[in-house]
């Protein structure tokens, strides 16, 4: 390509622009929705992720924190905080039972001393200084718990609960909890107490399930990756886990960027829709340049010549659209940063985020050249005969191998780039696939949509309004093509997400409880193993019982090599995980490969690991695992595989070793009863007044709190699906405009052979009602058949089509065509005939 | 380029059928022709009996199905689209009875687009001059849209002639005017090409402007008029 020629074609791009945006407007509409929406994901997330990082140490609540399983900071251990830290705080977090009277509740009990806390401030109702609360009132020690809770146990400021076996009273609420984002998911709210006025309550004993953490202020200038280093190299074999104010909610980090990625996917979809209009668009725009092209072609012009006069002016008008998506996306974000921050339980930054933009204008920059280029490359084909001959001008003709090789190209940046960007490179081939597949069901559907449409015009016969309708829907023209890949996708991405939420939420809210225990019963001493078994087994309305011995445990290393470097970030090497032990197979126990220990055996110790997971991680049977328990390090050889059911939320170990090897540390005991519904409170007031240092766990307090995190999640994603419904919609607007002129010569026609008005509105709403349900179907069916895949092959769940939703994409679908068709077909009927066919001869 | 013994434009057994929905269509069978340097050719016939595709396959906006079509000494049948724009920006001129001015461009732009194609540096500067010679300087900076039909099909023949072609074709070029308007229209053209010296063929209906010609041809059914030329010949 010479400059000369770029000039030249740049001056005929400038003068073609003269015109204005008339024609662009869906075309503009489409890129800056799609480019807004992604922008305005990635705004928010760079917020969150800022906001995070730069308040990390109040989140964490100190500078860096020291954190250990089942047991408080030995004499090593506190002498290098000493050492290293201005002052420390110590932390311990449990779960436990809040009782006030025969009234209980789940909690997540937090218990702190006098330094807490050490970075941010409670907010308390009524004000006042946390240690004022702590101290408590009328010869009970104090505390504060989330009013939820309160709520929930019919507690006011000054009445009084119980924690095990010591008696507390309420002081305030908490307003807010500056560190409360570092814990991440907890099944219980709040309650918080001084770690001393526990020591009556019998809920810190040795083997109950606690954690501690020790929050540090350091000095100014500390280095963190030092300190870490020194922390980790020393109390590696200890089971001491080590965060800072770097990152000071991992959990929350990592949820935001997995959910940032995957929405920024879904506005990937909305783009792909506004793809389609662009591709309209240009189609639409180059139609009306046929005599221009033709006319250059005439005066000399070569081919390389019109394309790029048309490329650089659909590029120009794709600067403009993607300028117009990046202000809308970076600057909605901060004016309702307020109304956002509002939502958000942890803080976020809003400003402007180049990173972000940069990344929805990459994305819309490519779309719109994969979508605009086959029609751009079709314009140069265009002859100078079209003057005088379009008849016989060919339209279906791909492209030449260079374009077809660009938009390969395009469309392999456009991957590559949404998966760096979405961390994802799995769930971003998905996507691209599932896009792609639809795209072309879509197509092809339309395709048999149209045929069927002229197949069935002589079955209306006698019904001239349908006859009308199904002769447009045959027709090359206008056809179904443009209406139900405009409207497919969007619904398709709809009831995908649609099916796929029903179908999680089924099988947690609708199936689980079925087969879950009624309760977990955690904390169990062995002392009190035999009266919580009598009091359960003798229930006639308990099903089933099971219990095992419970410690908690991290696993640090595979064969000697760090576990983390072995496994990587799998589940089962991060954090500390439940373990037991078991003397003999238990009876339901299913040995996949290798032997169990014999009974009574005393020898090195055994691990039996579940099958599954160890297939994930790549272990065999003579494997030796080092699990730090209780700061001590016990190696093992796995000598047997087993399956694990964890959908049944029932009781499942990844690791049981022989009892010897475990039996001899501090611990307690872990239950699951199965009951009838209407016994639960029963047999846990029972429980609670005969053992009253127990947890019990409610499962369908827990399925409810599961469900509502995915009622939330769907309810996100569904609004990225919206935006690619409106895209959509833009499209639709898009493709009855551009049919417009068609309508009116349509009318004029029918008009004139005698049809009213009202038959030919009829006609016409008939058309877009058709149309509406064909897209609506083929979506509801590449959507079901997507959301089927999803739930069988990533989330291994069964599957059921959720018929309320599958309703609602269709009759969507009808509505959302009748009012893009009706809007423009009130312009037609109203024309008069003459005016229209006299222009036209 | 120019060879004066040699014919402008050299037609032998050309042929056009074109491929519709419903099977090939014969446009043209066998036409063979010469049309000397400098002469003017009329084309006249009947509706549909393929005038203005024989012109459309001279000016090479449409590829022959059979036969050969020479211009100035170049075979058109052997080039592709490309070659033959260069061709045609190089050495012909082409007029429309609908005048066919690209409605973005005013109408200095419409007449300096095949000067700026060819790589003219003085592309608005001769652009201009030829309005002037077709009494439109004053009319530069309109569009065709605010510009009458006559005044257009003055624009579109200053655009013809502004690169100087040794062939000029023109499809009936005063079929969308009035008579005054055609009139002054035809004055031009031929005064315009007297000029030039350039060769024209030019598609018409009107007896009177095909007798401005030296000479004519009649078409029908796609063929010549054999026994048309033979009358005129007498």
């Amino acid at each position: 390509m010479n400059a000369g020629r770029l000039r030249l074609a740049w001056r005929f791009a400038l003068r073609e622009l003269r015109g204005g945006l008339k024609g662009f407007r869906i075309f503009l509409a489409c890129l800056a929705l799609g480019v807004g929406v992604i922008a305005a994901i990635g705004s928010i997330r760079a917020s969150i992720e800022t906001g995070l990082s730069r308040e990390g140490a109040t989140i964490l609540g100190g500078d860096a924190e020291l954190n250990f399983t089942y047991r408080f900071a030995n004499e090593n251990e506190r002498a290098w905080l000493d050492r290293n830290a201005l002052r420390y705080s110590e932390i311990a977090e449990f779960r436990s039972m809040a009782t006030v009277g025969e009234e209980r509740g789940l909690t997540q009990v937090k218990a702190v001393d006098g330094l807490y806390p050490l970075k941010g401030a409670m907010d308390l109702a009524p004000k006042m200084p946390l240690e004022t609360a702590l101290a408590g009132a009328e010869g009970l020690p104090g505390g504060v718990m989330d009013r939820v809770l309160a709520d929930r146990l019919g507690l006011q400021p000054g009445d009084s609960f119980r924690l095990g076996t010591q008696d507390f009273r309420l002081m305030a609420v908490i307003a807010l909890e500056p560190d409360a984002a570092a814990s991440g998911f907890e099944l219980g709210p709040r309650t918080m107490v001084r770690t001393g006025d526990l020591a009556a309550s019998g809920l810190l004993a040795p083997g109950t399930l606690f954690d501690t953490k020790y929050r540090m202020e350091l000095p100014a200038g500390s280095d963190l990756n030092t300190l870490q280093a020194e922390a980790e190299g020393l109390f590696e074999t200890t089971g001491m886990r080590w965060r800072d104010a770097r990152n000071g909610a991992p959990g929350i980090a990592s949820f935001v960027e997995r959910l940032g990625g995957f929405l920024v996917l879904v506005g990937l979809s909305g783009l792909a829709v506004g793809g389609v209009g662009v591709s309209a668009a240009v189609r639409a725009y180059l139609a009306t340049k046929t005599a221009t092209i033709a006319t250059l072609r005439t005066l000399g012009a070569e081919r390389q010549t019109i394309f790029l006069t048309y490329f650089l002016q659909i590029g120009a008008l794709t600067l403009i659209g993607v300028g117009i998506g990046l202000v809308l996306g970076g600057l909605g974000p901060m004016l309702l940063g307020p109304l956002i921050a509002a939502q958000l339980p942890f803080p976020a930054v809003f400003s402007i985020y180049p990173s972000a933009l940069a990344e929805a204008a990459l994305y819309g920059v490519l779309t719109a050249f994969i979508f605009a280029l086959w029609p751009l490359a079709r314009a140069e084909r265009i002859r100078a005969a079209s003057l005088f001959r379009d008849a016989f001008t060919s339209r279906t003709r791909l492209p030449a191998p260079r374009y077809l090789l660009a938009t390969a190209l395009a469309l392999a940046a456009l991957v590559g780039l949404a998966a760096w960007f979405s961390g994802s490179a799995q769930l971003t081939l998905w996507t691209a696939g599932g896009l792609m597949g639809a795209l072309m069901v879509l197509l092809v559907s339309a395709l048999g949509i149209g045929f069927l449409a002229r197949r069935s015009t002589a079955a209306s016969r006698g019904r001239p309004a349908l006859r009308w309708a199904l002769s447009s829907i045959g027709s090359a023209r206008d056809g179904a093509v443009p209406a139900v890949l405009a409207l497919g996708l969007g619904l398709t991405v709809l009831a995908a997400i649609g099916q796929i939420d029903g179908n999680m939420r089924r099988a947690i809210a609708g199936n689980l409880p079925d087969v879950a225990p009624s309760y977990f019963f955690v904390d169990i001493q062995r002392s009190q193993m035999p009266g919580f078994l009598e009091r359960v087994g003798n229930d006639p309305a308990v099903n089933r019982v099971e219990n095992a011995p419970m410690l908690r445990g991290v696993l640090t290393r595979i064969n000697g090599q760090s576990a983390a470097e072995v496994a990587g970030d799998h589940w089962v090497v991060r954090g500390d995980r439940g373990i037991t032990y078991a003397a003999a197979r238990p009876e339901a126990t299913e040995v996949t490969a290798g032997t169990w220990w014999p009974a009574n055996y005393t020898g090195d110790p055994q691990i039996s690991f579940a099958a599954e997971e160890a297939e994930e991680l790549g272990l065999s049977l003579g494997d030796t695992l080092t699990l730090n328990i209780l700061g001590r390090d016990i190696t093992g050889t796995i000598t047997s595989f087993r399956n694990v059911d964890f959908s049944t939320a029932g009781m499942g170990f990844v690791m049981v070793l022989n009892e010897a090897a475990l039996a001899g540390a501090p611990h307690s005991f872990i239950a699951t009863v199965y009951a009838d519904e209407q016994a639960e409170a029963a047999i846990l007031r029972d429980l609670a007044r005969e053992m009253p240092n127990i947890t019990a766990i409610r499962m369908r307090d827990a399925i409810d709190r599961v469900s509502d995190i995915l009622r939330q999640l769907a309810a996100a994603t569904a609004y990225g699906a919206a935006a690619t419904l409106l895209t959509g919609f833009l499209v639709l607007l898009g493709t009855a405009a551009a049919g417009e002129p068609a309508r009116r010569y349509e009318a004029a026609l029918l008009k004139t052979l005698g049809a009213p008005r009202r038959q030919i509105l009829l006609s016409f709403a008939l058309r877009s009602a058709l149309l509406g349900a064909a897209a609506g179907l083929v979506a509801l069916a590449a959507g079901i058949a997507g959301a089927w895949a999803i739930n069988a092959y990533v989330f291994e769940t069964g599957y059921a089509v959720i018929w309320p939703n599958a309703l609602m994409v269709v009759s969507g679908g009808i509505l959302t065509t009748l009012l893009a068709g009706l809007v423009f077909a009130m312009r037609p009927l109203a024309a008069k005939p003459a005016r229209i066919l006299r222009a036209r001869e | 380029m120019t060879d004066n013994n040699n014919p402008a434009l050299h037609l032998l057994d050309a042929s056009l059928t074109l491929n519709s929905n419903t099977g090939p269509v014969e446009i043209l069978h066998g036409i063979s022709l010469d049309v000397r340097q400098g002469e003017t050719l009329g084309l006249v016939g009947p509706s549909g009996s393929g005038k203005s595709s024989l012109l459309m396959l001279m000016g090479g906006l449409e590829q022959a199905t059979g036969g050969t079509i020479t211009a100035l000494g170049q075979d058109l049948t052997v080039m592709d689209e490309d070659a033959l724009a260069r061709f045609r920006r190089n050495n012909m001129g082409v007029v429309f009875q609908s005048f066919h001015l690209i409605p973005t461009m005013t109408a200095l732009e419409n007449v300096a687009t095949p000067l700026e194609l060819a790589g003219a540096k003085d592309a608005f500067e001769r652009a201009q001059a030829e309005l002037q010679a077709v009494g439109l300087g004053h009319r530069a900076g309109h569009f065709p849209a605010q510009m009458s039909g006559g005044e257009q099909q003055r624009v579109a023949l200053a655009r013809a002639l502004a690169p100087r072609p040794a062939i000029l074709l023109a499809d009936e070029p005063t079929g969308n005017l009035d008579e005054a308007n055609g009139a002054a229209v035809m004055d031009l053209l031929f005064g315009l090409r007297d000029r030039s010296g350039a060769t024209l063929v030019m598609v018409t209906h009107a007896p009177e402007l095909a007798a401005r010609c030296d000479r004519v041809i009649r078409l029908r059914d796609g063929r010549i008029d054999e026994e048309a030329a033979r009358e005129a010949a007498e």
